[in-house]
């Protein structure tokens, strides 16, 4: 029974609640994007980052700014927030802290090895990998020629060596068996967070199961709409889903054997959750389908903050953080495109 | 008398004629560049749409899933290529015809040799600083356009009995399969509008020498009327 956290958790974990707490009062606010989104220029967004927490880390870019600047500068403000509460942190938050990044390093695995696969220099992979993702030996990844050799020669040192027993082969890596990898990793890192965040107990066990969930069900549907008229069986596709979820296990059974997006609408508004973001959409649809997923997710993650003593305030945090960079990547890319009529099409407000 | 007016007649004629000839060649040269015009209008709007498609995507899926760092670099032929041949306009002159054998379809199925080693050679000389630039900036299209051209491929061909408009699919799916196999729906919208620029700039070369065709039979037929 949780409520008696209020008596320990601040022992090893006020400190940090209050930094994250901190951090959560720097998001950019309604007025920032309202400002940002009439930018005619990426200067006039660097000039109005400038005011903000980003100021710092944008300040000595030289003109002219490029999208992937803006976003790459935005990230490290992120990834120095993290460093410091990861190294400030004790058991088991510090593991809670690390299993958040785990996704990013199943991405950075999959970018070196589909890039070393198109024979493309790794200096060059590694600039694109995303910092939070980094571990000492990713750079050994582009010798492996299959995936048994991935696991034996870099990543059985790496917490993500236990997510790779469903993928050993011996078959060569080609572009199926990567995506096959990416999806079946991310699966199994899922599922470990979950079990982590059940055995934690408590506040984190029932705001994390809710928002990992949330992850998963999401999971579900991106992989069933990106496969539909793709090489992908439906038994492989149904293998891809995770085995959690207010999905799981009927709302699987029947996703696995949708061939267009209204039959994937037809499953989900089964679900009273997810009636009302398909309800947003027009039939045959699915372009605001991510939109609508991003701001039920960004409500999930603010409901997080109303609650005290649970480590679900960090992962929602950076959850939010990246939807911002997200947000000022989506701002960018339509002014540097003067298409400013476009720019609420992804934006996700977040207060 | 009546002979000095049938040939004054004649000559009347003949000039109407002239006119209606040069009238004709000035109306076919004006519809050329009023073609012309619209289809670069076209072209601006379905690039602007394609770029903002892509972006869209790279929202949707994540810049490390989308970036110029894993197109493929490996040797390989495109799967659409571009075919100029001479058309004869009159028996004086001939102009270039241009058209667009997209996905390795059954006309160019079994492409000759010479063909193939004119294509990859161009292919072989990209290089990583105008790769990197590609899904970044939306400044240098010709860029993109050598990536949708660069595709492994197949020898495709309708004897098999595959429609061709799975085969398209099929070749569309691999020209993407450099992001993944299981792309967002948004870069599969980018993927075409970008197809349909590529069509769009074929039909524009070929309405260009049309229009420069006319322009010198105008001025030749101008020419005349001074002289």
């Amino acid at each position: 029974m949780y409520g008696f956290e209020a008596m320990t958790f601040n022992i090893h974990g006020g400190y940090l609640e209050a930094i994250v707490r901190g951090y959560r009062a720097g998001l950019l606010t309604a007025a920032d994007y309202n400002n940002l989104c009439q930018c005619e220029t990426l200067d006039d967004i660097k000039m109005h980052l400038s005011a903000t927490e980003y100021g710092p880390y944008l300040q000595n870019e030289p003109s002219p700014l490029h999208t992937t600047t803006i976003v790459e500068k935005c990230t490290l403000k992120l990834v120095d927030e993290y460093k410091h509460m990861l190294c400030q942190a004790t058991e088991p938050l510090s593991t809670f802290l690390e299993y958040i990044t785990y996704g990013h390093m199943i991405d950075n695995v999959v970018l070196i090895v589909t890039g070393t696969l198109h024979e493309r220099d790794v200096q060059e992979l590694l600039e694109k990998c995303h910092p939070l993702g980094m571990f000492d030996s990713i750079a050994t990844l582009a010798v492996a020629q299959n995936m048994r050799e991935l696991y034996r020669l870099v990543l059985v040192d790496t917490p993500l060596a236990p997510y790779f027993s469903e993928c050993i082969t011996s078959e060569d890596l080609d572009d199926m068996n990567i995506e096959i990898m990416r999806n079946t990793l991310y699966k199994a890192y899922l599922e470990d967070f979950y079990k982590f965040c059940q055995k934690l107990g408590g506040a984190t066990a029932e705001i994390m199961s809710d928002l990992l969930a949330f992850e998963a069900d999401r999971r579900a549907v991106n992989i069933t709409i990106n496969s539909i008229g793709t090489e992908l069986t439906r038994d492989d596709r149904r293998k891809l889903y995770s085995n959690f979820g207010l999905l799981y296990p009927y709302g699987h059974e029947e996703l696995a054997v949708c061939e267009d997006i209204d039959q994937v609408r037809g499953v989900m508004e089964k679900y009273p959750p997810y009636q009302s973001i398909f309800s947003k959409l027009s039939y045959g649809e699915s372009q605001m389908l991510d939109k609508a997923f991003y701001e039920e997710e960004v409500k999930r993650l603010c409901l997080a903050f109303e609650q005290q003593f649970h480590y679900g305030v960090f992962f929602a945090y950076m959850r939010l953080r990246e939807q911002e960079i997200r947000n000022l990547m989506w701002i960018s890319e339509c002014v540097a495109q003067n298409q400013k009529s476009r720019v609420h099409d992804s934006v996700v407000f977040i207060f | 008398m009546m002979e000095d007016q049938e040939e004054k007649g004649n000559a009347e004629n003949g000039i109407g004629r002239q006119k209606q000839v040069k009238d004709e060649y000035l109306l076919q040269f004006l519809d050329s560049l009023d073609g012309y015009l619209t289809l670069l209008d076209s072209l601006s709007s379905t690039l602007s749409q394609g770029w903002l498609e892509l972006a869209s995507a790279r929202h949707a899926m994540g810049a490390s899933r989308i970036n110029g760092a894993l197109l493929d670099l490996k040797v390989h032929a495109a799967a659409t290529s571009l075919k100029v041949s001479e058309q004869d306009v009159d028996s004086m002159e001939s102009q270039p015809c241009f058209t667009l054998c997209k996905w390795a379809s059954s006309d160019n199925g079994e492409r000759s040799s010479g063909e193939e080693k004119s294509l990859s050679p161009q292919l072989r000389h990209r290089n990583n600083s105008q790769l990197s630039g590609i899904i970044s900036s939306p400044v240098s299209f010709s860029h993109f356009f050598n990536f949708f051209l660069s595709c492994e491929e197949e020898k495709v061909s309708t004897r098999t009995g595959t429609p061709l408009i799975l085969v398209d699919q099929q070749q569309r799916q691999k020209s993407l399969s450099v992001f993944g196999v299981l792309v967002s729906p948004k870069l599969r919208s980018a993927q075409l509008s970008f197809e349909r620029a590529l069509e769009t700039l074929v039909e524009i070369a070929n309405l260009h020498t049309t229009m420069l065709s006319m322009f010198e039979q105008v001025h030749k037929e101008l020419e005349n009327t001074n002289g």
